[in-house]
């Protein structure tokens, strides 16, 4: 009888799991986008779901997600859809188990792009959105950010400011964070920042940091307070890092590459080797022509001597 | 004039060629029903591949995980057994073994056949056998493959050689003794034999021609082997990833081959009554190269599974456990011991040197030559680096289909195909070699004085 019991507890262990469900802090499921969807939100977010989300979750409609547990579902079904907005923002950003965070690879206006385009599966969805606030801190104020590269070539310094039309203020003790395009997806450079008393931050860049051919690497800061901040990155591209010219690894010659870059000595071998061989072989066909011609020479002239025949 | 005109030589010729020449016929009974046989077998298998050739390779067993099964283990099977020609001829006739003299043309005649069809047991394996000329367009010479295409032609071409070469004054004296064949058979001999006068001339560029092809074969019968046990060896897969690769498979080539050589003698001896010239003499030394390539091939094999298993490594560990108690040691521990350790202690007792001893053992030798090309080639497969997952079941285990069976079949019904045609047309043993040297007087000599002894 326990053994039953042990039996059906271990078969409703997973449902149990499932059911547990994936709770959202209470402060944060009821964030809002802060612009409205739109078409053009809709088009932006479909790109970014089929680069990021696709592999797992498949075409939202089409229930072609992939076979793991738990289940990552179908963005379409209600299974996703009955979370609110702030509830999808705050999962793709932390993620849970094999669902990775997007924290760094997407920066929230990304996030809300794809949400934009989940939404458009919902016919019952109606937005409401956060009025624009540029920042709470600062009110009626807009935030301008300036990234610059030190002197020394090994920071990158950051300056906030809040500008309103009657006063420019620096921005103190605000927390930020500075990510660089790499490959795939963004990079945080240095660990968070707080602005200081003159608004300005410093971003330490590691030795031997990649640039493009040029030099330059694009450069996104965002607020790690972003409900006090706005969601809203500074990108831009500064001179940071090392000029890195790509290498081709089908440049030169190696066992990899294809025949014309092959390396020098397997071609020599292989040809001379084939050579002479099919060299010799031929060598020896030619040796038929020479029975021939001696036993048609014997066949004309019976009786010849040796000596005659060469 | 020459040795060759003397009247003791003539007699002896006449006698050879009476004897050697009686089976060359194609119009007896016999021959119609093998031939018919094996025209109507290999049609068969032929409609087999015809499904393929349709429907892809999807009708075989071979799926994501085993992409290379029994059609790659036949490949290797039959490059090996064809490497018995370069032994007989070159490795023992150019040390100078005189009695290799009446068996080295039927090596060399295994060694046509199966280096043939090697070549068309490949392209059974190709999904778009019409892509085949992609490998002479667009082949690496950093590729194993091309390699292998390269030596198989070359060794093929090489073989065919050494073959017709010696058989250049067979044919001419054969050419006028061939009363009751049909006469396009007299004509291709006119033909083949080259003007061939039994000249002092002739025969000194005949042996220089023999000389370099002998020369030749050796280090390409090596190559032939030895990168086909590269296909496998340069992959870092577990049960291939091994750096005594190449001389395993030859010595392993050498068992499969003297075996085929030997089956192939019984054959001859029995059917075309050759008692006089493929004595048991032949079959003693024969015997002996038996034990000794395959005590030379116990011994690569105590390496190749002793080695790895004495450290287990991970991936090692899981092939070698399916072989030695896994789902394969059945087939692995009857082809250890069933071809190879057991025949190796038979081989030691003399009596069991005889030829119908010596056909039985080869047999058993032969079909484990095969299954252990299927225990080389398919479980390996089985165990890839990534683990399986979420894959249809019959991916995991490889079982070959009646199809693919039927098309491997095709491949043994060629060869046989080759090999019937080219001794029921040409002279199987050497006539005027065998009337040259005082070989049958040594046989009956020796022979003589075994007898005696017993």
């Amino acid at each position: 009888m326990n053994r039953l019991l042990i039996i059906l507890l271990l078969q409703l262990f997973p449902v149990i799991l499932m059911s547990q469900g994936w709770d959202t802090p209470a402060d944060k499921k009821g964030k809002l986008s802060p612009f409205k969807f739109t078409d053009e939100t809709r088009i932006v977010g479909e790109k970014l779901y089929l680069l990021n989300c696709k592999s797992c979750h498949g075409n939202p409609g089409k229930a072609n997600f992939i076979n793991l547990v738990p289940s990552p579902g179908d963005p379409a079904t209600d299974k996703i859809q009955h979370n609110s907005d702030g509830e999808i923002f705050y999962k793709v950003t932390t993620g849970r188990g094999p669902m990775p965070s997007f924290k760094n690879a997407l920066s929230s206006n990304d996030i809300w792009n794809i949400i934009s385009f989940l939404r458009s599966f919902n016919p019952k969805y109606i937005q409401a959105f956060q009025p624009e606030i540029k920042s709470a801190a600062y009110p009626g104020a807009t935030i301008n950010i300036s990234l610059l590269l030190n002197k020394k070539k090994d920071s990158v310094i950051v300056k906030l400011t809040a500008i309103s039309p009657k006063i420019i203020v620096p921005v103190i003790n605000a927390g930020i964070k500075l990510l660089a395009k790499r490959t795939f997806g963004m990079m945080p450079v240095d660990e968070d920042k707080t602005s200081d008393m003159k608004g300005f931050a410093a971003f330490k860049i590691p030795k031997g940091f990649r640039g493009d051919t040029a030099g330059n690497v694009y450069f996104s800061l965002r607020f790690t307070d972003e409900d006090k901040f706005g969601a809203f990155s500074k990108d831009t591209v500064i001179k940071a890092g090392e000029i890195t010219i790509p290498q081709s690894l089908v440049k030169d010659r190696a066992m990899w590459n294809n025949v014309r870059k092959a390396p020098i000595w397997i071609l020599l071998t292989f040809s001379l080797g084939v050579m002479s061989v099919w060299g010799f072989i031929f060598l020896v066909l030619f040796k038929l022509r020479d029975i021939y011609i001696v036993g048609e020479y014997l066949d004309k002239n019976p009786g010849k001597e040796e000596s005659e025949l060469k | 004039m020459t040795d060759h005109d003397n009247q003791q030589y003539k007699d002896r010729l006449e006698k050879v060629a009476s004897v050697v020449l009686r089976p060359v016929r194609i119009n007896n009974k016999g021959f119609i029903l093998w031939m018919g046989f094996l025209i109507v077998a290999f049609a068969a298998c032929l409609f087999a591949y015809s499904i393929q050739l349709r429907k892809g390779l999807i009708v075989t067993g071979l799926r994501d995980y085993t992409s290379w099964g029994m059609y790659i283990a036949n490949f290797v099977f039959f490059v090996a057994t064809s490497l018995v020609g370069m032994l007989i001829s070159c490795v023992l006739g150019l040390i100078g073994f005189k009695w290799v003299k009446p068996v080295a043309r039927i090596a060399e005649i295994i060694a046509i056949a199966f280096a043939a069809v090697a070549g068309l047991v490949i392209i059974s394996d190709m999904g778009r056998p019409d892509r085949l000329p992609y490998v002479f367009m667009f082949g690496r010479v950093q590729s194993p493959i091309l390699w292998d295409v390269t030596v198989v032609t070359t060794y093929f071409a090489l073989s065919l050689l050494l073959w017709f070469f010696p058989l250049i004054p067979d044919l001419a004296v054969a050419k006028n003794k061939l009363s009751g064949r049909p006469a396009f058979l007299a004509k291709a001999y006119e033909i083949l034999s080259f003007k061939w006068v039994h000249h002092e001339e002739q025969y000194r560029i005949l042996h220089i021609a023999v000389r370099i092809l002998l020369i030749l074969v050796v280090p390409t019968a090596f190559a032939i082997h030895t990168v086909t046990s590269w296909l496998f060896a340069f992959t870092p897969r577990a049960g291939w990833d091994s750096s005594i690769f190449g001389p395993y498979f030859i010595s392993g080539a050498f068992v499969s081959g003297t075996s085929a050589l030997l089956i192939a003698m019984y054959f001859f001896r029995k059917n075309y009554k050759f008692q006089d010239y493929l004595t048991d003499f032949h079959f003693e030394k024969l015997g002996r190269v038996l034990f000794l390539v395959s005590i030379v091939y116990l011994y690569f094999n105590l390496n190749e599974f002793l080695v790895p298993a004495y450290k287990m490594k991970k991936l090692d560990a899981i092939h070698l456990h399916e072989l030695f108690m896994g789902k394969y040691a059945l087939l692995f521990w009857s082809v250890q011991l069933g071809g190879l350790v057991i025949p190796i202690i038979i081989l030691l007792i003399r009596k069991m040197r005889k030829p119908l001893p010596l056909f039985i053992i080869s047999m058993f030798v032969f079909a484990a030559s095969w299954l252990k090309r299927f225990i080389i080639v398919v479980p390996p497969q089985a165990h890839p680096f990534l683990p399986v997952q979420n894959v249809p079941a019959e991916w995991h285990i490889y079982s070959p289909t009646l199809i693919e069976t039927a098309i491997t079949m095709a491949s043994l019904l060629l060869a046989l195909i080759i090999i019937t045609v080219l001794s029921k047309l040409f002279p199987v043993l050497p006539v005027c070699e065998l009337a040259e040297d005082e070989a049958i007087a040594d046989n009956e000599l020796l022979s003589g004085i075994e007898n005696n002894s017993k």
